[in-house]
């Protein structure tokens, strides 16, 4: 019946209560220095400001239900784009995914903490820093930063109130206080990476998600100190009158551009990686099958790294960039296509014949999944040239890359945030709420960020707070569907909050999954493991009789919730 | 003190024992990455000062030819001397000389500080200011953080001799010492591209 | 069994998908506005290949992802796992050869477009001087039409001059021969149009979707744009890269005319002394009152920040009649 051994799970010292006990929670308000600990604060910080960040959209979204620019003042809608943009991607997706990293990645390679834990600490705390400036900007004379997350000059340097404290300056700042505390974060992560893995994990014995996560913070190693230099180089400009990017002094605004993109667009990279990871964990373990060719999924996520450091300039196809560039950057946009279906197929191929749960972490990916191959292509129609001089800066690059961000990331952390719930808090989420969860948010996504797509190629610009009659049909949709997104994370919070109070005590291993995280206690221990468990096989191991660890158990099937029992999940 | 928080401590200090032997080649490993990271801010400044040098008009402000040269490369041999020095010093350490260590160390920072002297009073002579067109900003966007790193360095170096007078300090190595000059050398690689970029290459 | 099962499934599937790729291609020419220049024909042409691409792709991917979600489902009760296939070399090695084929196919065929279109855009802004990549447009006969109107239109006509000033936020073009300014964009049809595009602030976008052509406006250096309009009609230009506060009112009409009409407009303009055009930014700028008691626009629900003011309204020998407070056309 079934492959898997029986042995009893390695006994796991317990080193601290477990969660809801009264002391404990509060270790999530300390300078901790356990990754895992860390892991949950970013985590759980980000989910603040992605309802704040969320919030503005709505605002956003009620000023575009009617073409006149009537619920906020046009410099209100700026505001709240910029803002929008800049929480949804420096305080949200960006630090979630770092929290994800934190608390996975030592386990996963069978570390007890991250190389650096107090550098970690350092780093997390850094983030509400920058929050509060994000968020004291409304409150300065003139408001925040009103250009765009991109603060293109000369736009970011006019400066209506003339004070030296503005909103432009706190956002500079905050983007320069995220970008350090990112590199330090990168630093941690790829040493961990490199010099901890447990004995016997070579890197093809390493999981899909670690490469992921390297691959990624490898990309911010090299892309993020590009953008600190424009970003010095900007406040220079607007505090003490430089001319870097002053086209009225003699300054050259597009090489902003450049220092911008050479970072920015790599960074969407950062973003997407480790939810490439996420997918690559979760089919695998609701599929019942080994991840279909993962030596080529763990290596293209390399590759992508190093490719997507040469196609920066596709941001820039409709500025002043001249023809050769255009062509060369066209080229090489498009190459990522090549290991972005590496990866769908072997996802694709992994599902494919396997024994699949419609558990919610599993539904979530893959609903993840079928946006991001809708994302990507349309990614490679902007990465061609013609394509891209008529839809730049409209809504379809809007719908674009909504459906990145939404559809297919913010979907991937819903994913790993429910599939490794049990194993932060040892108990099980409630499905129905999940599912409910899951249907609003597909259905929302679509409803929303599709209509996009038809306005931009009608000639819709983004950015804007009033708009020709003709684009009325289409955004009073979106409309609509942003507030349906708006309401599906209701029954997320609720999940999350009373399963963790009073959910269902589970196993150490609900999901029998394979991987060294799952075979200790849940929620772990401070210090992860007992003794260093020896990895002496790949990962993925399903179907197969192989162990993973010496001295260790399979995962173990006695742990299998009540609630979870084949009846229920079969349906 | 529950059994528990006992059982942790007692679980947590063994495990420190088991790797502390690692933690020292995590730092310089993580150093290492750092600093290449931290080289990158410097080559998009590089990158930038190139793209302004062949692309402006009018590179120079009215009334500047050029730069002067010799009290730089002064400066400079100073700098790079400094890179031998702080060799030594480490060298002195490894033999567990202290005090030859303290005495090149002191040396390094003598020289680091003259190199900031210089840079002083070079920019307190020159006819152009940050606001004197692209030349002047970028000229001192780069020597300023330069100079910051200079700085950063030689109070890195102060912390390194304070640190030796503790007794025992470096009996388990010295991986502060070894950052220290790892840093000490890569401001002065930065420099010499520096140099060569705003002073040869006028 | 299950096997055959599968292969015949996929098949049918294989062709509705096809089927439903080659629909979809034709459906794409609708989504956009009116063809109104030899460029959107070459750019409308491409969209659709890509259409049909995409949409075999997406279904492609898609229908063995849902018919491994309706016929691989674990039943009731079984715990077993899946079989333990890690991996196939073939297949491993055609998905990463096809979709190479497959991109580097879409870059030339969009190179070639790209190409033919001659738009000329911006030279380099840093002078790298690199051999030109990209070889002289117009070079090649090629026998789609809007190639040859393209031809045509630069054989057998002067390439109309027309110079386009962007300013917070307002569009002013200027027609040096007749020495006419106007607000609205009048356009000759059928014949190649030369725009120098010069912005006196920040960056600006001139985008007109009609034309399919879009090109950014950077302060300090004059950018060339070509395009041949090919319809008669009115358009919107619409400044597409953000340029502050008033950016979304920064539009302009676009008159494509018969040549004789184009004429007689340049002569009864040049003859018109020029006056202050309505400017949107500037019209509901005065309106915003006394910026320290707030309240911006009347009817504004929440009031808004300090702004950069917009530029006066610009001085132009034609403009067009706008009822005051109507929103842009
Ligand atoms: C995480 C986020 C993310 C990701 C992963 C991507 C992925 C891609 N993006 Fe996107 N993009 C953004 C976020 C993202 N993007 C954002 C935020 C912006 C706008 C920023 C702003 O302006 O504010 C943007 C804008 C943007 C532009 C600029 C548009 C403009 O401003 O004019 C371009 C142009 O080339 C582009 C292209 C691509 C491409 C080619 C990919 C590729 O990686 C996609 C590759 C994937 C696939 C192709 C699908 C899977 C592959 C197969 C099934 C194989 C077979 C396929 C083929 C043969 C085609 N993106
Ligand atoms: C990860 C990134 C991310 C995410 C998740 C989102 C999510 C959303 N975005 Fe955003 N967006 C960006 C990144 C993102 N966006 C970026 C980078 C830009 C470009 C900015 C620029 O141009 O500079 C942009 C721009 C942008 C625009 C274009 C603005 C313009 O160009 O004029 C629009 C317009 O509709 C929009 C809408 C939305 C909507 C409706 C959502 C929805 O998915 C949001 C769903 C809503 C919530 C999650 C909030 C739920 C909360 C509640 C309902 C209240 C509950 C409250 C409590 C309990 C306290 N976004
Ligand atoms: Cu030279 Cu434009
Ligand atoms: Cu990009």
């Amino acid at each position: 019946m079934t492959n898997l051994s029986l042995d009893p799970p390695i006994s796991i010292v317990r080193g601290q209560p477990q969660p809801g006990a009264p002391d404990n929670w509060r270790r999530f308000f300390t300078f901790s220095t356990d990754h895992k600990v860390i892991g949950v604060q970013y985590i759980v910080t980000a989910f603040v400001f992605f309802l704040i960040g969320g919030i503005l959209s709505m605002i956003m979204r009620g000023e575009l239900i009617t073409p006149e620019a009537d619920l906020v003042d046009r410099t209100v809608y700026n505001a709240l784009f910029t803002m929008h943009g800049s929480i949804m991607l420096f305080m949200w997706t960006f630090p979630v995914l770092v929290g994800l990293g934190n608390y996975l990645v030592p386990l996963m390679i069978g570390a007890r903490d991250m190389a650096f834990p107090r550098l970690n600490a350092v780093s997390f705390w850094m983030i509400p820093v920058v929050g509060i400036l994000m968020l004291a900007s409304f409150l300065v004379p003139g408001g925040p930063s009103q250009s765009g997350w991109w603060a293109y000059p000369p736009v970011s340097l006019q400066n209506p109130t003339g004070n030296l404290i503005n909103g432009q300056v706190l956002w500079i700042l905050a983007v320069a206080i995220s970008g350090v505390s990112s590199i330090l974060g990168a630093v941690n992560f790829v040493t961990t990476i490199f010099r901890m893995r447990a004995p016997g994990m070579t890197w093809f014995r390493t999981p899909a998600f670690v490469w992921a996560v390297l691959a990624a913070q490898l990309i911010q190693l090299y892309g993020l100190p590009a953008l600190t230099g424009g970003a010095v180089m900007l406040l220079l400009d607007l505090t003490l009158g430089t001319s870097f990017f002053a086209p009225e002094r003699g300054g050259n605004p597009i090489l902003y551009q450049h220092f911008f993109w050479f970072y920015s667009h790599p960074a969407v990279y950062v973003m997407v990686l480790p939810v490439f990871g996420i997918y690559s964990e979760i089919l695998p373990v609701h599929a019942r099958k080994p991840l279909f060719g993962y030596r080529v999924i763990a290596a293209s996520s390399l590759l992508i790294t190093v490719i997507s450091a040469f196609v920066w300039v596709h941001h820039m196809f409709a500025s002043a960039t001249p023809g050769w560039m255009r062509m060369f950057f066209m080229v090489t946009t498009m190459l990522v296509a090549v290991p972005s279906g590496i990866k769908v197929f072997g996802w694709v191929a992994t599902i494919w014949g396997g024994k699949i749960r419609f558990t919610t972490p599993m539904l979530f990916a893959l609903g993840g999944i079928s946006n991001w191959v809708f994302a990507g292509i349309t990614g490679i129609f902007l990465g061609s040239v013609p394509i891209d001089i008529h839809v730049n800066n409209t809504y379809f690059v809007v719908g674009h890359f909504h459906y990145v961000l939404y559809g297919a990331i913010v979907m991937g952390i819903y994913a790993g945030i429910y599939h490794w719930f049990p194993k932060m808090t040892g108990r099980m989420y409630y499905e129905g709420l999940g599912k409910l969860h899951f249907a609003l948010t597909y259905i929302g996504t679509a409803l929303t960020f599709l209509p996009m797509h038809p306005a931009g190629l009608m000639g819709m610009p983004r950015r804007v707070a009033s708009y020709d009659l003709e684009f009325a049909y289409w955004n009073v949709i979106a409309s609509i569907g942003g507030f349906l997104l708006g309401l599906s994370t209701l029954p997320f919070l609720l999940n999350m909050v009373s399963s963790w109070i009073r959910g269902e005590r589970v196993g150490n291993n609900p999901w029998r999954a394979y991987g060294l995280e799952w075979l200790t206690a849940s929620p772990p221990s401070v210090e992860n493991y007992e003794e260093t468990p020896i990895v002496i096989s790949g990962p993925y191991g399903y179907g197969g009789n192989k162990p993973l660890v010496e001295h260790a158990p399979n995962p173990d099937l006695t742990d299998f919730p009540e609630s979870f029992t084949p009846q229920e999940q079969a349906s | 003190m529950t059994v528990e928080r006992v059982i942790a401590q007692d679980i947590e200090a063994s495990v420190r024992e088991h790797q502390e032997h690692d933690a020292a080649g995590n730092s310089k490993f993580g150093f290492i990455v750092f600093l290449l990271s931290e080289s990158v801010i410097f080559l998009s400044f590089f990158t930038g000062y190139i793209i302004y040098k062949t692309t402006t008009p009018d590179w120079y402000p009215l009334g500047v030819t050029g730069l002067e040269t010799r009290e730089p490369l002064i400066n400079t041999m100073v700098l790079i001397s400094s890179s031998f020095v702080i060799y030594v010093a480490e060298r002195y350490l490894h033999d567990r000389k202290l005090w030859g260590f303290r005495l090149f160390l002191l040396a390094t920072m003598i020289m680091g500080s003259y190199f900031l002297w210089g840079q002083a009073v070079e920019w307190r002579g020159l006819p152009f200011t940050h606001q004197s067109g692209l030349f002047g900003g970028t000229f001192y966007l780069l020597t300023g953080f330069h100079g910051l790193h200079v700085l950063t360095g030689v109070l890195l170096q102060l912390i390194m001799l304070v640190r030796s007078l503790i007794p025992g300090n470096y009996d388990n190595g010295y991986f502060g010492v070894e950052a220290t000059s790892l840093f000490w050398h890569f401001v002065d690689v930065i420099w010499i591209v520096l140099y060569t970029l705003i002073y040869v290459w006028q | 069994m299950l096997k055959l099962r599968a292969i015949l499934i996929l098949s049918i599937y294989a062709v509705l998908v096809t089927l439903a790729s080659v629909w979809m291609a034709k459906q794409s020419y609708a989504w956009f506005p009116p063809e109104a220049s030899a460029e959107s024909k070459l750019l409308d042409d491409l969209f659709s290949l890509f259409t049909g691409l995409g949409t075999f792709i997406y279904l492609g991917v898609i229908g063995p992802f849902l018919y491994s979600l309706v016929f691989h489902r674990a039943a009731k009760y079984d715990l077993s796992d899946g079989p333990p296939i890690e991996g196939n070399k073939w297949l491993e090695i055609i998905w990463t050869a096809v979709p190479l084929v497959l991109v580097l196919t879409l870059s030339f065929v969009s190179y070639r477009t790209y190409d033919k279109m001659a738009v000329r855009g911006p030279m380099e802004l840093v002078h790298l001087h690199l051999p030109n990549v990209v070889p002289a447009a117009y070079a090649e006969p090629f026998d789609s039409t809007p190639q040859q109107e393209i031809q045509q239109a630069l054989e057998t006509a002067p390439v109309e001059q027309i110079d386009v000033l962007a300013k917070q936020w307002a569009w002013v073009f200027h027609y040096p021969e007749a020495d006419v300014t106007s607000t609205e964009l009048h356009l000759p049809v059928d014949r190649r149009v030369k725009f120098s595009l010069r912005s006196q602030d920040v960056l600006h976008g001139f985008y007109i979707p009609a034309f399919r052509l879009k090109q950014d406006v950077v302060p300090n250096h004059a950018i060339d744009l070509e395009l041949t309009p090919i319809k008669t009609g009115t358009y919107r230009l619409r400044d597409s890269m953000f340029s502050g506060t008033y950016f979304a009112a920064n539009q302009a009409d676009v008159v494509v005319q018969p040549y004789a009409d184009y004429q007689q407009w340049l002569t009864t303009a040049a003859t018109q002394a020029p006056t202050p055009a309505y400017n949107q930014a500037a019209y509901e700028y005065s309106r915003t009152g006394d910026r320290r008691t707030g309240n911006t626009k009347p009817k504004v629900a929440v009031r808004g920040w300090d702004t950069i003011p917009p530029a006066p309204p610009p001085m132009v020998n034609y403009a067009p009649k706008h009822e005051v407070n109507s929103p842009p056309a």
